[in-house]
């Protein structure tokens, strides 16, 4: 090809690649899915209302204006009882400037008798909850335990982190990212 | 997926290295040096941009943990201990990322099946016909057009003409998998955006596009004199 030629096509691939990114611009921001409800990064949280040990219901929407970390687990899953205590920890740290933990126990695949002995043992100050059906794992679209979900004050999922058990940095570092 | 495209991509590479003057074992060690290079660099630049909180808890700095990781400063440290180690062999950059160009798209293959495997990198809603229900709508399947892109874009790396001149085989790459990304990225429903809805991705892909045309021109131009 003759260098006329390259530089005759080189110039038109450019100016169209200069159109379609400005015809392709995403004026109204519906990149952002902050209204629709997926247990993925970017998403609003999926709604879910599950009740305590002691009977008492927690609805998720009615912690909007605080940051919550959102940690799906079991008694008989290691990494899920190896970091309880760095959560608490950074919960007592956080959670006058307006951090939550609602730690969801899968009740439903989990040997109820022995949530309370494991939470008293560890001493555990923040919400534990009982999925007992499976729905609220079904919403969150569990694949592994432990799975957390930090979620920001507007109720965005501001992070996903799948595995664990999660280092103090970790979770500091994405507590004061929800927290700002 | 991305660990099976590294190891796919450099047996790939290695099959190819020797016409570009390059040893296999040079190949090799440029890439488990670079691949160590990502490891180390993502974690240190991750714990240097989080001070404090590693400050707290230092031993986290050790944790197995992927998401301690900064992907960005990984690439350019990567980048470095290649760029380093070449200097340290003495050898050509143009014909080096030549023969590494199979690896560059093998690992874009992998990438792309992460994507679709992970369900990130999604598409933006749609009504067309080929849309795919994912997080709550009707979305393109953007990370199978990722896909589709990066095997046409390996097939035309892989069965181009040999007798270029050097640098044409990777310039070709980055000029391809910019353009790509240029066009794919409007489908995208995660674009961080800047300056009134324009697609940051777009922005450095097109800047990345000049580049690489650019270079190739003056490659081209080098190979004729």
């Amino acid at each position: 090809m003759q260098q006329i030629q390259r530089r005759i096509i080189y110039s038109i691939i450019l100016l169209l690649g200069l159109v379609w990114t400005f015809a392709s611009a995403d004026q109204l921001g519906t990149s952002t899915s902050g209204k629709i409800p997926a247990p993925q990064k970017g998403f609003l949280a999926p709604e879910f209302i599950l009740k305590t040990p002691a009977g008492e219901s927690v609805k998720l929407s009615d912690l909007r204006g605080q940051a919550v970390l959102v940690n799906l687990w079991a008694t008989w899953c290691p990494p899920c009882r190896a970091e309880m205590q760095t959560i608490e920890k950074i919960y007592a740290e956080y959670k006058d400037q307006g951090f939550m933990v609602l730690a969801v126990n899968m009740t439903y695949q989990d040997d109820p008798s022995a949530i309370m002995p494991f939470v008293t043992e560890q001493g555990l100050s923040f919400p534990i909850l009982l999925d007992e059906t499976g729905e609220m794992a079904n919403d969150y679209q569990l694949r592994s335990l432990p799975s957390s979900f930090f979620v920001d004050r507007n109720g965005i999922i501001n992070e996903v982190v799948i595995g664990g058990p999660m280092a103090e940095a970790l979770l500091r570092t994405r507590v004061e990212g929800i927290l700002r | 997926m991305l660990l099976a495209a590294l190891w796919i991509g450099l047996a790939l590479a290695e099959k190819r290295t020797e016409r570009h003057g390059i040893s296999k074992e040079t190949l090799n060690n440029i890439v488990y040096y670079s691949i160590l290079g990502y490891i180390l660099g993502g974690r240190v630049l991750y714990a240097l941009s989080h001070f404090s909180a590693f400050a707290q808890s230092p031993f986290s700095l050790f944790s197995p943990s992927p998401d301690l990781f900064d992907p960005l400063a990984a690439l350019m440290s990567s980048a470095l201990v290649a760029f380093v180690y070449g200097q340290q062999q003495k050898l050509s950059l143009r014909p080096t990322l030549d023969a590494l160009t199979p690896f560059f798209a093998t690992l874009a293959i992998g990438l792309a099946l992460a994507h679709l495997a992970e369900g990130t990198a999604f598409g933006s809603p749609t009504n067309s016909t080929w849309g795919v229900e994912l997080w709550g709508a009707t979305r393109h399947p953007s990370q199978m057009y990722e896909l589709i892109a990066s095997l046409l874009i390996f097939g035309l790396i892989w069965f181009r003409k040999t007798d270029s001149p050097p640098g044409v085989s990777f310039l070709t790459f980055a000029a391809l998998a910019a353009a790509a990304r240029l066009f794919l990225e409007a489908f995208r429903g995660d674009s961080m955006l800047i300056f009134g809805g324009l697609r940051l991705a777009q922005v450095v892909a097109w800047i990345t596009l000049v580049a690489a045309l650019a270079l190739l021109e003056s490659t081209f131009q080098r190979g004729k004199s």
